[in-house]
């Protein structure tokens, strides 16, 4: 995988708002509401997913999450508001965008009776980005990025859930895709299909292509996307980059070390503010930067083992949002 | 336009993978589900049953059946036109329960409409897959029934003797038996049709089955009705027992015609209902 160094760059760059925002996104829905019957799935949703993100949308179940990926995929239609693909109005263009776009959407749907690799060459037959002289070599690579080659000639009706899900994640990375929209990718995988999600992310991400990601594991948003959407009940609670969502609760920089009372006073005597917590000590923000304090203490004969900005567990930041306090 | 050619570099630009290879993955699809192959075996099987049957019996009974002792070429017509009452709709409905209605039920559609396989292309796709197992249906019977009645029949030396009691050559023989056949594709052509556009409303392949067979038999009730008379023309079932027509002589097309144009009806509002819907259906 070699990734164009200027866009991996830039839309790698936390924080870096002016590269992502200059960007239109590769996907938007404004003001969407889907109702069926008497419930209402989707509430009045607007979120952007920025050019070259890896966003995280969590959610508890039945909070909205596979609805709003339906409604942007062009899979059912929104009640009210509208929706974008990669600058293409949904659903009416959907169909100029989708073959950029991977989706693994619902869970893997595919035969029982037909191979792991008989049924993606079924989905690559319709791939219009694909030559037909190129399926074979491309289900092969597919197989072979999701970890599935061994068991490519059995049938699917013998996959383990893990394997299924895998099929399905190949079946989205059939061809380059500027959009991949993953819903619930690691359901049923081991730790080491965990990992391989991970990495598969990371790849799509380093290559610049933009990520969507619904998943109920707060570890994998957490290693793995740039930004993060919280839904709640069919409405967005919380949207925006990850490390400005952790950072916006709790802050301050902890610094690991033995000599509390040493640091305490040579903290204090910069007019910083720090108290005593744990095995060290805790800078609030607001003082001299980072850089500055740690140069400081170490001046001071402080032995610092560790500085480490501290920022609050995405689990927590969810917690607090969806209201689910444990 | 440009911008985007320049964009996918070297792979095609188009919206729509090439209709050719969709057709051709359609039809290795449906010819490799087991469930199709074994059907089709076991339709091979009638004509020859029944070529045993009236050899075992030995004797000229009434009806169709008795017309085929000793006249081996008429067998694949009755097997035909006997299957016709139910066997074979019930082929072409499995056929349209799984094309719309399966794909959904195993997720598949999604898939499909993601690719993109454009909506109104997915039709195409589906009642191509439908006409091929029709077709395929259609033939196994026609051809295992002038087989069995040459083979097991046999008798006429390889001619056939029409029910008006003349006496048909080998080769005009074949042209009556590949008329019935394409007669019989086109009336179940209505039925696929019609149980294709069921299948666009559910994800349960099972209502469209049970739709094809329950609607078949009402369409048989009501015919029989004399009070419902008037209804007779709108039936498509009115026109099942045409096929015989091709073992008269000469040959009689009023009713193979009139079927004929009832089923492009049924086809016509089949394909308009299937169409729409799919424009609109969520995956």
């Amino acid at each position: 995988m070699t990734a164009p160094a200027g866009q991996s760059a830039a839309a790698g760059e936390r924080g870096a708002a002016g590269a992502a925002a200059a960007a239109p996104p590769a996907a938007a829905v404004r003001g969407v509401r889907k109702v069926f019957g008497k419930t209402v799935a989707v509430d009045g949703i607007d979120l952007e997913v920025p050019s070259g993100a890896v966003l995280g949308m969590l959610g508890p179940n039945g909070s909205g999450k596979t609805t709003l990926i339906r409604m942007l995929l062009g899979l059912t239609r929104p009640t009210e508001g509208s929706a974008e693909l990669l600058g293409h109005p949904v659903p009416d263009a959907t169909e100029q965008a989708l073959p950029h776009v991977g989706a693994l959407v619902e869970g893997p749907g595919f035969h029982p009776f037909l191979s792991g690799r008989e049924n993606l060459r079924r989905v690559a037959a319709t791939e219009p980005l694909l030559a037909s002289a190129q399926i074979g070599d491309a289900v092969g690579t597919a197989l072979e990025r999701v970890g599935l080659s061994d068991a490519a000639d059995r049938r699917f009706r013998g996959y383990s859930l893990g394997m299924k899900q895998r099929l399905g994640l190949a079946a989205a990375l059939l061809v380059p895709r500027k959009l991949v929209v993953l819903d619930e990718p690691t359901n049923g995988l081991d730790p080491a299909g965990t990992r391989d999600v991970r990495r598969i992310v990371a790849e799509l991400h380093a290559g610049g292509a933009t990520v969507l990601v619904s998943s109920h594991l707060l570890a994998e948003v957490e290693a793995t996307c740039t930004h993060v959407a919280v839904l709640q009940t069919g409405t967005l609670v919380a949207a925006g980059e990850l490390s400005v969502l952790l950072e916006a609760g709790t802050g301050g920089l902890v610094v690991s070390t033995p000599d509390v009372d040493l640091a305490l006073e040579a903290l204090r005597g910069v007019g910083a503010t720090a108290f005593a917590e744990g095995d060290g000590v805790v800078v609030a923000d607001g003082g001299p930067p980072t850089p500055e304090v740690v140069a400081l203490l170490v001046r001071a004969g402080v032995a610092v083992y560790e500085a480490r900005r501290r920022r609050a567990r995405l689990e927590e930041l969810f917690a607090r949002l969806t209201g689910e306090e444990t | 336009m440009t911008a985007s050619l320049v964009e996918t570099g070297t792979t095609p630009h188009r919206g729509s993978a090439p209709m050719g290879r969709l057709l051709g993955a359609e039809l290795r699809w449906v010819l490799r589900r087991p469930r199709t192959l074994v059907m089709l075996g076991l339709f091979a099987l009638v004509p020859i049953l029944i070529a045993i049957g009236v050899v075992v019996a030995d004797r000229g009974g009434n009806g169709l059946i008795g017309a085929i002792a000793g006249n081996g070429l008429v067998l694949p017509v009755v097997a035909m036109t006997l299957m016709l009452a139910l066997l074979l709709p019930l082929a072409v409905g499995m056929a349209a329960a799984d094309a719309i209605a399966g794909e959904a039920a195993h997720g598949t559609l999604r898939g499909l409409l993601l690719a993109p396989v454009g909506r109104g292309r997915l039709v195409v796709m589906k009642a191509f897959g439908v006409l091929v197992v029709t077709v395929v249906a259609t033939l196994v019977v026609a051809v295992v029934g002038v087989v069995a009645g040459l083979v097991v029949v046999g008798g006429a030396d390889g001619t056939l003797v029409t029910l008006s009691g003349t006496t048909l050559g080998f080769g005009e023989a074949m042209g009556r038996v590949g008329i019935a056949a394409l007669w019989t594709v086109g009336q179940l052509a209505a039925v696929g049709a019609i149980a294709l556009a069921i299948s666009a409303f559910t994800e349960h392949p099972l209502v469209v089955l049970a739709s094809v067979l329950g609607g078949l038999i009402v369409f048989g009730v009501l015919g029989a009705i004399p009070a419902l008379d008037w209804l007779a023309p709108y039936l498509l079932t009115t026109g099942f027992s045409a096929g015989a027509d091709v073992l008269r002589d000469p040959m009689s097309w009023g009713d193979i015609g009139g079927s004929t144009l009832r089923a492009l009806c049924y086809i016509a509002i089949g394909g308009g209902i299937t169409t729409s819907r799919m424009l609109t259906r969520d995956a």
